[in-house]
């Protein structure tokens, strides 16, 4: 798809989202080529980054505007439709979407676009695009994962979440009954994160470093699923710190590999291996893994079970 | 149960007065309520409606009137009244893949005839820093999709092709085959008198 429209650029035509990555040089190229956005995610530092490591470009490349919010544009007439997974929405017209309904009607948390829609006895719904190429949960959903195991009522535990444009769509998938707890370990993102969730009530920001669950435990309950998008070496360690600490038996997790992050000497494919056995390893039970690449390049998404209860056998 | 059968009196047991009093103010509590909430619908005045006696016609019609949606895991998303223009637009985000030659969609939903059911029209709201491409002119927004595709003039043009072909192809074969053109005609002029008298 990248080598189709290599001129295109990013801002070329209204392909939908596949304008996204019109460029196919590097990683590094996408935050910055993008004037006046720049503020949002460029600067932005890591989640649990702690200096050294990798240089400058914030998350190793990740953040900036990746993409438009879909091709389409503002006054066009769409359908919504249910999506597969719950909670989550398609919008149909020219273009297809991917969208949540916004807790907040009327507030877009990253200039990202929406859909309002009249219903029949005068209330008002509206719905927020969700951009594949900003998120990784909703690149893993476009990729066809089966189960995401976040819906609504949920309780989510979500590590590495920057500056909130994907808590935000998470907060919208588990709705008024469910909790999203949101660990950033940056003050800079944080901030965003924060100001975020003072519109969201089911969203509670904690600037934490995720490798240290014992500083958050007071305000963490038991959780239903633990998204994991860390970008560290050490990712997998953390996340089963969090999960022995929060994560109830028979919960779930999914976790987005980086594989530059990890090992950049290696191929992609063998790290995912070798962190799927390290994951393994720690009571997890992997059961799918998705890559994300049209959206990301080397990215995998891994979901599974934690402590997986065994199943009976039918004579005892 | 056992009372009714005594009042009819088919049983072999005997008929007991012990209870006669409450008996009597029960049945009679009985009577009048019946008269007063239920009636045969034969008596009912036209345009008059009471809530049925029965619980569980009650608990039908209960069901009946719940709005139709797609349930707690959509946040409720209803169920629509399919309107003619409704339907249209609907057919066409089916066969939308044939709208544009330059846009390409996964084949998924196309092959199913179905319907939706639940879903809404709504939108698009772009942001206040979108540029001017990324959103419609008021004079570009139109009511419904199919409208907008119908003023799309980029559209038009192919699909005005398009039409024009597949006539062509679709074109009953009779006239044509036998009918001398002018140029053929004045090709082979000696020949052509034979086609005059058909004419």
């Amino acid at each position: 798809m990248v080598a189709r429209t290599p001129t295109r650029g990013r801002g070329g035509g209204g392909g939908g989202f596949r304008g996204g990555r019109g460029d196919s040089g590097g990683r590094g190229g996408r935050g910055g080529g993008r004037g006046g956005f720049g503020g949002r995610g460029g600067g932005g530092g890591s989640a649990m980054k702690r200096g050294g490591g990798r240089g400058g470009g914030g998350r190793g490349g990740r953040g900036g505007r990746g993409g438009r919010g879909g091709g389409m544009k503002g006054g066009s007439k769409v359908v919504v439709e249910p999506h597969r997974h719950e909670g989550v929405f398609i919008a149909k017209g020219k273009e297809d979407a991917l969208c949540t309904k916004n807790m907040v009607p009327g507030e877009a948390v990253y200039n990202e676009k929406r859909i309002s829609v009249q219903n029949e006895d005068g209330t008002k719904v509206e719905y927020r695009v969700w951009n594949p190429f900003r998120s990784k949960l909703a690149a893993a959903i476009l990729g066809g994962v089966d189960n995401i195991w976040i819906k609504p009522g949920a309780r989510v535990l979500y590590l590495g979440a920057a500056s909130g444009t994907t808590v935000s769509h998470v907060s919208d998938l588990v709705g008024p009954d469910g909790v999203v707890y949101a660990v950033e370990f940056s003050h800079r993102s944080g901030r965003d994160l924060v100001n975020m969730a003072k519109k969201r009530t089911n969203v509670i920001p904690i600037i934490e470093d995720a490798r240290h669950p014992a500083k958050y435990r007071m305000l963490v309950g038991m959780v239903d699923v633990i998204f994991s998008d860390v970008a560290q070496p050490d990712q997998a360690r953390i996340l089963a710190l969090n999960a022995s600490y929060f994560l109830k038996a028979g919960g779930h997790f999914v976790i987005s590999i980086k594989a530059n992050c990890i090992d950049s000497t290696v191929p992609a494919e063998a790290v995912f291996a070798q962190e799927v056995k390290k994951l393994q390893a720690e009571q997890f039970k992997p059961a799918e893994q998705v890559t994300l690449e049209p959206f990301e390049r080397d990215h995998a998404c891994v979901v599974g079970g934690y402590r997986m209860l065994k199943k009976q056998k039918a004579g005892s | 149960m056992s009372e009714n059968k005594a009042v009819i009196g088919l049983s072999w047991q005997p008929k007991l007065d012990a209870f006669s009093s409450t008996k009597v103010e029960k049945i009679s509590s009985k009577e009048a309520e019946t008269s007063a909430l239920y009636k045969p619908n034969s008596q009912l005045i036209d345009g008059l409606f009471l809530p049925p006696n029965d619980p569980r016609k009650l608990n039908k019609l209960s069901k009946k009137q719940v709005k139709d949606t797609a349930g707690k895991n959509w946040f409720d998303i209803p169920a629509q009244t399919i309107t003619p223009e409704l339907k249209q637009d609907l057919q066409l985000l089916k066969l939308r893949s044939a709208v544009d030659p330059k846009r390409h969609y996964k084949k998924g939903d196309s092959r199913s005839k179905a319907l939706p059911k639940y879903f809404q029209v709504g939108t698009v709201i772009e942001s206040a820093t979108e540029f001017f491409t990324g959103r419609l002119t008021k004079k570009e927004r139109k009511t419904t999709l199919a409208d907008e595709l119908l003023s799309d003039g980029n559209l038009r043009e192919y699909r005005k092709r398009k039409v024009r072909e597949i006539e062509e192809v679709n074109r009953p074969a009779g006239v044509d085959k036998w009918k001398i053109k002018k140029s053929r005609k004045q090709g082979r002029a000696g020949k052509s008198n034979g086609s005059k008298k058909r004419h």
